[in-house]
């Protein structure tokens, strides 16, 4: 049997994944000293919680890019020349999966499968799917975050 | 689409007026059975739950969908999410439970802010206690099968556990819980309520190398030429893939798929979702792509899987590179029985079934690989 492990916050029992997701959008990843917090305030030891958070391909414990994107790399995109866009998206950003650019624009992901089957090739940008992928919408849609990047600059 | 068919709050309604256990032994003689993929019969579950002694009891609607090219529950929870709810609230009557929970993967975030409106406002016409949280996955396959979703609930690693105990006896926190796929759940709904409804139809997700990918009806036992005609491929097809873990096959027009007939390629139907690849591939291509899934997303847990998943894939990618000979498919099948023997959970016990099925049905293909030494 397992010990309930609920954590309490305002008198609402409160599911540790959910207060995790929180906190990344809240300071964009789960750093050392959002982890302590979170363990003092729950009671859970900080190994553990690092634990927990490591399992999880979507919980970050370093800085990520403005843009996080995860390519879909299930056998329906692939089928579907899922693998020319990993490989296009790896020379245009000039990093491995799950590195993030100098620039600190892009992070990229692989993920196992985002259920958007029907629209192969496809991936997740900030978590929405893009779908229907080709190299040009996707030169297209970085261009744009870029383009955008630098307007926000000035 | 029967899958589309709208309760209104009446399922629930008549749900209340047959009692717990007149809604149990409804779901029973209807036959309705687990859709994740196991094909658990539901009322099964739903009575075990009920009968075992405990002061608390939960429910769970698993929206882990991971297995790749299925996409049949975010159709479902797009297009027919509140009879979704009421499934939920039906089961949750049936044996007692208070408190629910819906496990929607992380990779379905985008669905998640109308799904929590919808679930508001479906609690608040039907004047409920019963509570339903969204819990917010993080990406690990491994937390659609019933224990590790456990385990991620509790907030732990989603690792999958030994069973028994079974979570219907022994779950969250100890305590009775059911767990059920976001479409057996709405197919709960719609069997309590309508008198026609067909346990025979159950939902294909189509994906691949065809013009018409996506969530179509057919009943099982449909012939592999109807699914294909609704398909629209390009090109000739070559093999089907269903999904990740139920093996590839050649395709086979005349073939009416059944869970029978699919065991007899040494296929099984998971939650029917069927990968073409047409003439243009080559079999091992597939076979590694599957192999370098079951590697990522292995919980780690138990040796044969962690270990046995790396090793298969290293195989695949010898050969893949044509460094591979005839002697490596001995190995390959060996190790696909070893891990699938001894592994601890459905992901383990499954993940060799790509490698055995395409080296029975496509011995060809890896050919091709030996002779481009």
């Amino acid at each position: 049997m397992s010990e309930r492990t609920n954590l309490m916050e305002g008198g609402k029992d409160e599911i540790l994944l959910n207060v995790l997701h929180r906190a990344q959008e809240k300071h964009g990843y789960l750093s050392e000293s959002v982890l302590k917090k979170i363990s003092s305030k729950y009671s859970i030891p900080i190994a553990k919680l690092y634990g927990v958070v490591k399992f999880y391909t979507m919980f970050h414990t370093e800085p990520q890019g403005k843009n996080i994107i995860e390519i879909c790399g299930s056998p329906s995109c692939v089928l579907n020349n899922g693998i020319s866009l990993e490989q296009f998206l790896k020379s245009e950003l000039k990093i491995k999966i799950g590195e993030t650019t100098q620039d600190k624009l892009f992070s990229l992901y692989k993920t196992s499968c985002i259920g958007c089957c029907d629209e192969a090739p496809a991936m997740l940008l900030n978590r929405k799917p893009c779908t229907r992928l080709t190299i040009d919408s996707l030169k297209a849609t970085i261009e744009n975050l870029r383009k955008e990047a630098g307007e926000k600059k000035e | 689409m029967q899958i589309l068919r709208k309760t209104n709050l009446k399922a629930l309604a008549k749900a209340h007026a047959l009692g717990q256990e007149g809604v149990i032994a409804l779901i029973e003689r209807k036959g309705l059975e687990g859709r994740g993929g196991a094909a658990f019969p539901t009322g099964k579950k739903w009575r075990t739950c009920h009968d075992t002694q405990a002061d608390e009891r939960f429910v769970v609607c698993n929206a882990d969908e991971g297995e790749p090219g299925t996409f049949k529950d975010k159709f479902i929870i797009l297009n027919n999410p509140k009879t979704m709810i009421e499934g939920i609230l039906i089961a949750a009557y049936a044996i007692g439970a208070k408190r629910c929970f819906i496990y929607l993967r992380g990779e379905y975030e985008f669905l998640r802010p109308k799904l929590q409106r919808q679930v508001k406002s479906m609690l608040k016409r039907a004047k409920t206690d019963v509570t339903i949280e969204i819990v917010r996955g993080a990406g690990a396959y491994i937390c659609g099968e019933s224990t590790a979703l456990l385990q991620s609930l509790q907030g732990n690693r989603g690792t999958a556990m030994s069973k028994p105990p079974n979570p219907t006896r022994n779950g969250l926190w100890g305590k009775p819980t059911m767990i059920n796929n976001v479409e057996t759940l709405t197919c709960a709904a719609q069997a309590v309520l309508f008198d026609n409804w067909k346990p025979e139809v159950r939902l294909f997700s189509l994906s691949g190398n065809i013009q018409n990918p996506g969530v179509y009806e057919f009943p099982i036992g449909v012939k592999m030429s109807k699914v294909i005609k609704a398909a629209n491929p390009k090109r000739k097809l070559k093999a089907v893939s269903f999904g990740c873990f139920g093996g590839i096959m050649p395709v086979d027009e005349n073939m009416a798929i059944t869970p029978e007939t699919l065991m007899m390629e040494k296929c099984h139907h998971g939650a029917y979702s069927i990968i073409f690849a047409d003439e243009t591939n080559n079999v091992v291509d597939l076979s590694l792509s599957i192999a370098k899934f079951y590697t990522y997303e292995s919980c780690g847990k138990c040796t044969p899987c962690r270990e046995g998943t790396v090793r298969m894939l290293n195989l695949l990618r010898k050969i893949h590179s044509g460094e591979g000979s005839r002697e490596d498919l001995p190995i390959l099948c060996e190790l696909a029985n070893h891990i699938q023997e001894t592994a601890l959970c459905g992901l383990g016990q499954t993940c060799g079934n790509h490698v055995l099925t395409s080296i029975l049905h496509f011995p060809q293909d890896y050919e091709a690989y030996f002779s481009k030494k």
